[in-house]
């Protein structure tokens, strides 16, 4: 290995990461014609006797040896274009590497290597609050609702960084003390989704709060299905439980649970509405035998082992109205966690259109108040 | 050869570029040299083909065609282009001022336009509005029109319209032997309310951004599911439009006279005018072009009007483009390689789009079948420099079943109309000439606003991650807000309630 490759990858190896056994790795994930039957080859030639039984991701750290001269070039680029985006990089095994991804469950697909922005969750607890994209005033309701009062309680939320479920969870989780872990379906370098990655958007702003970005994949490799998919697994091996909000029959939300669910992770499931197309995920996850999550503590209970934790009844946030007139706030209120049309907030409370217009949006710009596409609901619990 | 002949008689004409008349002389000379008449002076091939009609009306009307002559006729400025069957009537008269069989002096005080029938009858053309408000203003003191057309030419003031039928009743009003039938006006039309607002069921934040949008100008976007009442609502604020005023309803007509969308004998109508291109309109047949002088296009047919564009996302993003500049100069501006040609366009605009492509993003009826990501580049069409010309952004839902059943539950055009008209006249004492908010000047707006206001203001665009254009937008959009409550000073409220009215450009995430 040249100096010029090992300084490269020194730059992007997390702390405790040997920049050869990178290289080693890498090495082979760029090579052109690698394959999982190759390796097995280099397993079975037994080079290594320590590498058989392991999962492929360990052999490939044991048994990849050292990158041939024909890949050193990439190597330097991909480490360069890490670097440029301020992402660390460590292998299976590795201290830095969240040990929870790589031991306690069969290592048969942990990945081989992970790259991430900002911070890992290697101690706290974590809950996973995952769902469907195509989500509900209600189901981002809930998944807000549940993300800030499991982040006021010291637990991280770990979620795909998606629109609609996943988008509220990280958004309510960014106060929290644990901050919240993305894992992206696409390299650093691809901006998926698109609103979360422009400037200002939830990406940066969950880099800001001390949370992480967190990718299986090369910087340059886009959002495939295949992908997406893939890092669910991640989302449900980087928790201590996985909550499902809303998703239809196909929802990416169903392979997060059933990859827990192989490994031992707990799930809940958020009842819906239901004739909701958004229902039936959770629903079926309920019949299989989920634990139905009514309310933050049944998550927090699930977290700190077994016995049920009473939300601490910390802060009860004294006006969660803020400047709302009292009988705006009083039905809003009633609805929570489902948002209310302004249209409806008019007609239920007598006033003009633009009295109620000019409070809403003096309680959007506190932020006590969420917009979505249904209407406006409570930030938080009444 | 004999010198320069002496010009034995001259008519006059208008010609139209755009909007704008142009006077035209119609000289005719007779010399020596072989027989034939010449038409000089930049003729389009319509004209051209004039001479024929003219030769043969003549003969066939029993007058005196000048035979045996060489005869010239040209249109002064000869380097403006003219077009048009129009002049067939002035060069007629040229010819027979020439000729001794009317007198010049008649010509003085006669302007003429109109087509000639290879019988010697006169036809009417289209544009024949502007044409007569060009001739009074250019020292007309009567104009000779074809019958049909004098209703419309008669719809101008302080101006003698007279209809003849033929070449031989021209020769006898003229020659004072005949009676002149002065032209009757068209009747005017008041405006009329077709689409009451109370027909509409809930929707009450809608029916509030309409009742602004009618009061201030602004333009309004308009997004939700097919059948949620978009085009409905656009209609209802079209009757919220104050009527025209006599001045406004000619200048329209003459729009439409000139697109030949009007029949010279319909009546005048004060009602503005209303505009609904389908969505896969042409960028020409949306701000105006063609060949020779380009035509008034549907913006410009919708001056002091109402221009709905349905499925705004399904129109291709360069014809949109094209809107731009238009909307905030208030006129389209053709330029040609000869000619420079403008129209007014002061319009409101209503865009109307779905949520997303299939329509059904967050129906209560149908499950939308779109993928968010496709949404999402959906929406991302509107963002920028369209969205930010549009003031006014509402989202609509369908309504619940059992409303729509219900009884009325909103106010009626003519009570809002009331209040619209109010505050339309508040801000035209503020800003003179008629205008609207949405073209009030900034300074003239921060001027209404207490430093507090406007700080609160900025706050909230910052807070909601809104663009530094809405700021400005939004201003405008409270000012219509304070004219509506009749206060002088832009308050809290107001700008509060501005603010709600735009879209966030992350309206996909809560």
């Amino acid at each position: 290995m040249t100096a010029a490759l090992h300084g490269a990858l020194d730059r992007v190896a997390a702390d405790g990461t040997d920049p050869a056994a990178l290289a080693g790795v890498l090495g082979w994930v760029l090579r052109p014609r690698r394959t999982a039957a190759a390796l097995r080859r280099r397993a079975a030639d037994g080079a290594n006797p320590s590498a058989v039984g392991m999962g492929p991701a360990a052999q490939l750290r044991v048994l990849a040896g050292d990158p041939p001269a024909e890949v050193h070039a990439a190597l330097v680029d991909l480490a360069q274009r890490w670097q440029r985006l301020g992402v660390q990089v460590a292998l299976v095994g590795d201290p830095a590497y969240p040990p929870r991804l790589a031991q306690g469950w069969p290592d048969v697909d942990a990945p081989a290597f992970l790259a991430w922005r900002g911070r890992l969750p290697v101690d706290p607890p974590t809950v996973a609050i995952v769902g469907a994209r195509q989500a509900s005033g209600y189901g981002t309701g809930v998944a807000a609702w549940l993300a800030e009062a499991v982040a006021d309680a010291g637990v991280g939320v770990v979620s795909g960084g998606a629109l609609g479920i996943d988008a509220a969870a990280h958004e309510a989780a960014l106060d929290g003390v644990s901050g919240t872990t993305v894992v992206l379906g696409c390299g650093h370098e691809v901006a998926y989704p698109r609103p979360h990655a422009r400037p200002g958007g939830l990406f940066e702003r969950v880099l800001e709060a001390g949370g992480g970005l967190v990718s299986e994949l090369l910087p340059w490799q886009p959002a495939a299905p295949a992908h997406v998919r893939a890092r669910n697994r991640v989302v449900a091996g980087l928790a201590d439980a996985v909550v499902v909000v809303e998703g239809g029959a196909r929802s990416g939300a169903l392979v997060t649970a059933n990859a827990a669910a192989d490994r031992g992770i707990p799930v809940l499931a958020v009842p819906g509405d239901v004739r909701a197309p958004g229902s039936v995920a959770p629903h079926r996850l309920l019949g299989e035998g989920a634990a139905p999550c009514v309310e933050p503590s049944d998550v927090l209970a699930v977290v700190r082992g077994g016995t049920s934790v009473p939300v601490p009844p910390a802060e009860p946030n004294p006006t969660p109205a803020g400047p709302l007139p009292a009988d705006v706030a009083a039905v809003l209120a009633a609805a929570w966690p489902r948002p209310v049309r302004l249209d409806d907030l008019a007609v239920r409370t007598g006033r003009s259109v633009g009295t109620v217009l000019a409070a809403t949006t003096r309680a959007r710009v506190v932020g006590v108040l969420a917009e979505g596409p249904d209407g406006v609901r409570l930030r938080r619990a009444p | 050869m004999s010198g320069a002949s002496p010009v034995l008689a001259v008519a006059h004409g208008v010609a139209m570029v755009g909007l704008d008349a142009c006077p035209v002389r119609v000289e005719c000379a007779t010399g020596t040299g072989l027989p034939g008449l010449r038409l000089v002076g930049l003729p389009d091939a319509a004209l051209r083909e004039s001479v024929e009609r003219v030769r043969s009306a003549i003969e066939r009307q029993g007058l005196r065609w000048p035979g045996g002559h060489r005869v010239v006729v040209n249109l002064a400025p000869a380097d403006l282009p003219k077009a048009g069957s129009g002049f067939d009537l002035p060069i007629a008269l040229a010819l027979l001022a020439a000729t001794g069989q009317v007198p010049p002096s008649a010509l003085d005080r006669f302007w003429a336009v109109g087509e000639l029938g290879l019988d010697g009858s006169v036809r009417a053309v289209p544009g024949v509005l502007p044409v007569a408000a060009g001739a009074r203003d250019a020292g007309a003191q009567g104009l000779l029109v074809a019958d049909a057309a004098a209703p419309e030419a008669a719809l101008v003031a302080r101006l003698e319209v007279t209809g003849v039928a033929d070449l031989r009743e021209v020769v006898g009003v003229l020659n004072g032997r005949m009676t002149r039938r002065s032209g009757v006006p068209a009747p005017t039309l008041p405006s009329a309310v077709t689409h009451d607002l109370a027909e509409v069921r809930g929707q009450a934040v809608a029916r509030r951004a309409v009742e602004v949008a009618a009061a201030g100008g602004h333009h309004l976007l308009l997004a939700g599911p097919p059948g949620c009442g978009k085009t409905m609502l656009a209609r209802r604020l079209h009757g919220l439009l104050p009527p025209l005023s006599t001045d406004d309803a000619l200048e329209v007509a003459a729009i439409r006279s000139l697109a030949g969308e009007r029949r010279p004998d319909e009546p005048l109508s004060h009602t503005p005018p209303l505009r609904e291109p389908h969505h896969t309109v042409s960028a020409a047949g949306l701000v105006g072009g063609g060949s020779g002088i380009p035509r008034p296009g549907e913006l410009a047919l919708a001056h002091r009007g109402l221009l709905l564009l349905d499925e705004l996302l399904e129109t291709p993003r360069p014809i949109l483009d094209a809107l731009r500049q238009p909307l905030e100069r208030g006129e389209v501006v053709l330029t040609r390689a000869r000619r420079q040609v403008r129209y007014p366009c002061e319009v409101l605009m209503v865009a109307a789009t779905n949520p997303c492509p299939c329509g059904y993003l967050g129906s209560p009826a149908r499950a939308c079948r779109c993928r968010p990501d496709r949404v999402e580049r959906y929406r991302s069409r509107l963002s920028g420099p369209l969205l930010d010309r549009l003031d006014l952004h509402v989202e609509l839902r369908a309504v619940e079943r059992d409303r729509l059943a219900g009884p009325p539950d909103g106010e009626a055009t003519e009570v809002v109309a009331r209040r619209v008209a109010a505050a339309r006249d508040l801000a035209a004492a503020r800003w003179g000439d008629g205008r609207l908010n949405r073209d009030a000047p900034v300074a003239g707006l921060r001027a209404t606003t207490r430093d507090r206001v406007a700080r609160t203001l900025a706050s909230a665009v910052d807070q909601l991650g809104l663009s530094a254009r809405a700021f400005d937008r939004a201003l405008r959009v409270a000012r219509t807000l304070a004219d509506l409550a009749g206060e002088e000073r832009i308050g809290g409220d107001h700008v509060d309630e501005a603010v709600a009215y735009r879209l966030s450009d992350l309206a996909v995430t809560p």
